[in-house]
C-alpha cells in the first residue's frame, strides 16, 4: 500500500552537467569514504535558503497559499512521515524521530493533535548521499482515500556542507515536502563535533541548530513504530526526553487543554465550553 | 596479718602526727595520760577521735572555706554560684552534659532529621493527592512496543522452590539460585557454582542481567547458562551488544568498513562482541526478557527479577524497558526513573511503597502474596544491597569485587554466597 512509485525527477541534471565541463572536480563529488572536507572553511554564514511562507511558518509557500483546516493538518502529516520513512527505508538511509516527535511517540506512537511539525535525524554522511542522488527527486505514493495520490519532493539546502552554527539562517538541512498542501518535515543532520572532540568529548556530537548529543546517547537506534509504521528512535530516548522537555512532559496527563485517555491511549481535545451552560 | 610490734608502732606514727598538729597538746588537757588515750583507741567508738581540727588549725586555711570567708564583701549568691563553679564535680559534669548535648545535635542533624525528612518525602511521593498536584506520574503513557525485545516472561512454577518428590518417593529440596552481574567472568561463575554446590537436577539459575561484555570470556558464561538452561533478564549491555548485533544484520556488517569516518568509536569493544557472538547465543540472549516474573515464594511475595530496577506501582507491562535497565534514582514528584547517580535511589521509593502496600494487605486476603521483591544487579558501586523487598546483587566481580549469588532454599529461606574476583578493569 505504502510502496514508493518514485518518480525520479533530475531537476538538476543538466545544470550541473555544465558546471561539471569547465571547472575541476569538486572535491565532495570525488570523494570516497571521507564523509567531508577537511580543508578550512571560511564560510560560516549563508543566505537563507528555505522560507516560510507568509502566512504560517510550517508550510512551504512554493506549494500552498493557505493553512489546511484543522481536522486535515494530522492525516496529512500522518502521510508525510509515513511516506518519508518509507522513502528513506527504500534508499537505505538511516533516519530517526526526534524532538516533540519523539515526545509524541513516547505517549502512544502518533502525532499529537495539537502538532503541525515533525523533527527528523539523520547523519551527516547520508546528508552527503542523499545531496549527491535524491535532491529535488519526487515520489509519488497512491494514499488510500486520497484520489490521485500525492507527490512528495526531497529537497537538500545546499548551505548544508557549512558546519558552523553561526549559520543560523541555515539550521534545517533538508526537506521533505508534500507538494499537495505545502507542508514539510525538517529534516536535521547530526553531525561530529571537532571542537568537543578535542576537547575530550570522543563522542561529541551536533546539529546547526544547536543541539547536541553524545553518540551513545542515539546508537545503536531501536526499532519501534509510529503512525503504525517501523521507525527508528534515538537509544536513550528516555533520558533525551527527559533533558528536553523536563520530566513533566512524560508525565503529567494534561497539555495544551487536551486531556491523555488512560482507556483510550488518546489525547482528548479541549473540552467545548457551551456558552449558554 | 600485721603482727602485733607493727600496729604497736603505727599508733605510735598516729599520736606522732596528732602531736605535730598541736592537737594533742590540747586534748591532753583533758585526758591527762597518753597511755590512758592509747588504751582507749583499742576500745572506744571511733567517734571519740574526731577533732575537727580543720576548724581550728591554721594549717588548712588555704581551704576555699577560709577563702569565702576572706571574701565576704560579694554577695552570698555569688559566693554560691563560685563555689559551685569551682567544685571539680561540677566541672566533670558540665563536660560530660556538654558531649551528651553535643552528640544530641549531631544526631539530630545528621541521622535523625535527614531520616524523618526522607520519610516525610517518600510518604509525599506517594501520596495520591501529590500525583493530582504535578500532573501525573511515570508509567501512564502508551508503552512503545520495540522490535526484538522481550518485555515480561513469567517462569515457569515448576522451577519454584519446593520439596519435590522423585520417583523413588525421596524428597528432592528445589532451590533457585539468583547471580548478579557476571560480566564475562566465567572462572569465578564456575567457583560459584561450586560454592553453591549447584545441581543442575535440582536447581534453576537466574542471571540479573549484564552477564556479558567488559571481562575475559562473554561467549563462555553464555554457554554456561545455556547449558544449565538458566533463565535471564537483559541488562543494558545485553541491550547495546543485542541492537549492534541486528543493526549490522540488517545492513550488512561489511558496510561498518568506513574506518575512522564512522560515527561510532566509542563502542568497538560492543561491536566486537555483537560480532563475535554465534546465532545461538545471540538468539538465546534476545530471549532475556527486561522483567522476568518468577513468581510466589513464600515470605517474599511475588519475586520479579529486573536489571535495574522497577518504578513501584506501574505494572509490569508498562515499565519502560530502557529505565528499567538502567535507572539508579527516580525523580520524588513524577516517579521518573534516571540513569544518573544524583537523587534518591530508586529502591528507598519502592521499599516505602511496598511497606505501605503491606500496611493496607496485611489483615487482607490476599495477605504477603500482594507484596512484591525486586531482585535486580547493574549497581556495582553499591556493592551487595539487601533491602526487605529489594535485592541488589551486583557486587562488581569484574573491577576484582566479588561475584554473588541469592539461593532461594526450597522453603523459602535466603542465603547469600559469594566468591572472590580478578580484577579485569585494567585489561
Amino acid at each position: 500500500m505504502w510502496m514508493s512509485n518514485s518518480l525520479l525527477v533530475f531537476l538538476g541534471l543538466f545544470s550541473a552537467g555544465l558546471v561539471a565541463a569547465d571547472a575541476n572536480p569538486d572535491f565532495m563529488s570525488v570523494r570516497d569514504t571521507v564523509a567531508k572536507e577537511y580543508r578550512n572553511q571560511e564560510v560560516e554564514t549563508a543566505e537563507k535558503y528555505f522560507h516560510e511562507s507568509s502566512f504560517h511558518y510550517h508550510y512551504d509557500g512554493r506549494f500552498a497559499t493557505e493553512v489546511l483546516p484543522e481536522e486535515e493538518t494530522i492525516p496529512h502529516l500522518s502521510a508525510l512521515i509515513r511516506t518519508y520513512l518509507s522513502t528513506m527505508k527504500d534508499i537505505g538511509v538511516e533516519t530517526w524521530i526526534m524532538h516533540g516527535t519523539l515526545l509524541s511517540w513516547w505517549w502512544n506512537q502518533k502525532i499529537f493533535p495539537w502538532d503541525n511539525d515533525i523533527d527528523v535525524q539523520i547523519s551527516e554522511p547520508s546528508m552527503h548521499f542523499l545531496d549527491e542522488y535524491y535532491n529535488m527527486t519526487e515520489h509519488h505514493f497512491d494514499i488510500p482515500g486520497v484520489e490521485g495520490g500525492r507527490t512528495f519532493q526531497l529537497e537538500i539546502n545546499p548551505n548544508y556542507v557549512i558546519r558552523s552554527t553561526k549559520d543560523k539562517l541555515n539550521v534545517i538541512d533538508a526537506r521533505w515536502i508534500d507538494t499537495s498542501s505545502g507542508l514539510f518535515i525538517d529534516i536535521t543532520a547530526v553531525r561530529k563535533d571537532d571542537e568537543k572532540r578535542e576537547h575530550g568529548q570522543p563522542g561529541a556530537l551536533m546539529c546547526k541548530d544547536g543541539h547536541r548529543f553524545d553518540e551513545l546517547d542515539i546508537f545503536p537506534l531501536r526499532n519501534s513504530h509510529f503512525e503504525d509504521f517501523p521507525v527508528k528512535v534515538p537509544y536513550e530516548y528516555t533520558k533525551l526526553l527527559q533533558e528536553e522537555y523536563g520530566s513533566t512532559a512524560i508525565t503529567a496527563t494534561s497539555f495544551k487543554g487536551h486531556e491523555f485517555n488512560e482507556e483510550t491511549l488518546l489525547w482528548d481535545g479541549p473540552k467545548l465550553v457551551h456558552p449558554f451552560y | 596479718m600485721a603482727t602485733y610490734p607493727d600496729s604497736e608502732s603505727q599508733s605510735f606514727d598516729l599520736s606522732d602526727d596528732t602531736s605535730d598538729d598541736g592537737m594533742y597538746l590540747s586534748s591532753s588537757h583533758h585526758k591527762p595520760a597518753a597511755p590512758s588515750y592509747k588504751l582507749s583507741r583499742f576500745t572506744g567508738p571511733l567517734i571519740d577521735y574526731v577533732r575537727n581540727e580543720w576548724q581550728t588549725n591554721a594549717k588548712y586555711a588555704h581551704l576555699p572555706s577560709t577563702g569565702d570567708r576572706r571574701r565576704s564583701e560579694s554577695p552570698r549568691w555569688i559566693q554560691m554560684i563560685m563555689s559551685i563553679v569551682t567544685a571539680p564535680r561540677f566541672r566533670r559534669y558540665v563536660l560530660v552534659y556538654m558531649s551528651l548535648f553535643l552528640a544530641a545535635v549531631l544526631g539530630w542533624t545528621f541521622l535523625l532529621s535527614p531520616q524523618l525528612q526522607e520519610h516525610a518525602s517518600l510518604l509525599r511521593a506517594l501520596d495520591p493527592q501529590v500525583k493530582q498536584e504535578v500532573g501525573g506520574w511515570f508509567g501512564t503513557n502508551a508503552l512503545p512496543s520495540f522490535d526484538d525485545i522481550v518485555q515480561l516472561r513469567t517462569l515457569d512454577p515448576a522451577l519454584l522452590p519446593s520439596h519435590a518428590v522423585d520417583q523413588t518417593g525421596e524428597a528432592i529440596p528445589r532451590r533457585l539460585i539468583v547471580i548478579g552481574d557476571v560480566h564475562g567472568c566465567k572462572v569465578e561463575l564456575e567457583k560459584l557454582l561450586e560454592e553453591v554446590t549447584f545441581n543442575h537436577d535440582h536447581d534453576h539459575l537466574i542471571f540479573t542481567g549484564d552477564m556479558i561484555n567488559k571481562g575475559p570470556d562473554s561467549l563462555g558464561v553464555v554457554d554456561i547458562a545455556q547449558q544449565y538452561g538458566a533463565s535471564c533478564v537483559r541488562g543494558n549491555h545485553e541491550d547495546r551488544v543485542l541492537l549492534l548485533r541486528h543493526d549490522m544484520m540488517a545492513t550488512n556488517v561489511t558496510r561498518a568498513d568506513t574506518g575512522d569516518e564512522h560515527f561510532l568509536e566509542q563502542d568497538t569493544r560492543e561491536r566486537q562482541l555483537a560480532k563475535d557472538l554465534n546465532d545461538d547465543q545471540a538468539k538465546w540472549l534476545d530471549t532475556c526478557p527486561v522483567i522476568l516474573d518468577v513468581g510466589q515464594i513464600k515470605n517474599m511475595g511475588q519475586v520479579v527479577v529486573a536489571h535495574a530496577g522497577l518504578v513501584p506501582g506501574v505494572e509490569l507491562e508498562k515499565q519502560d524497558p530502557y529505565s528499567v535497565m538502567n535507572m539508579h534514582t527516580i525523580d520524588l514528584d513524577t516517579h521518573v526513573p534516571s540513569s544518573s547517580r544524583k537523587g534518591t535511589k530508586w529502591t528507598k521509593l519502592f521499599n516505602k511503597h511496598q511497606s505501605l502496600v503491606y500496611s493496607t494487605v496485611k489483615s487482607g486476603p490476599e495477605g504477603i502474596t500482594a507484596l512484591q521483591t525486586v531482585i535486580y544487579g547493574h549497581d556495582a558501586k553499591s556493592s551487595l544491597t539487601l533491602k526487605p523487598y529489594t535485592k541488589g546483587l551486583d557486587s562488581g566481580c569484574v573491577k576484582g569485587g566479588k561475584l554473588t549469588a541469592m539461593v532461594i532454599e526450597a522453603d523459602g529461606e535466603q542465603k547469600i554466597v559469594q566468591v572472590k574476583c580478578n580484577d579485569y578493569s585494567g585489561k
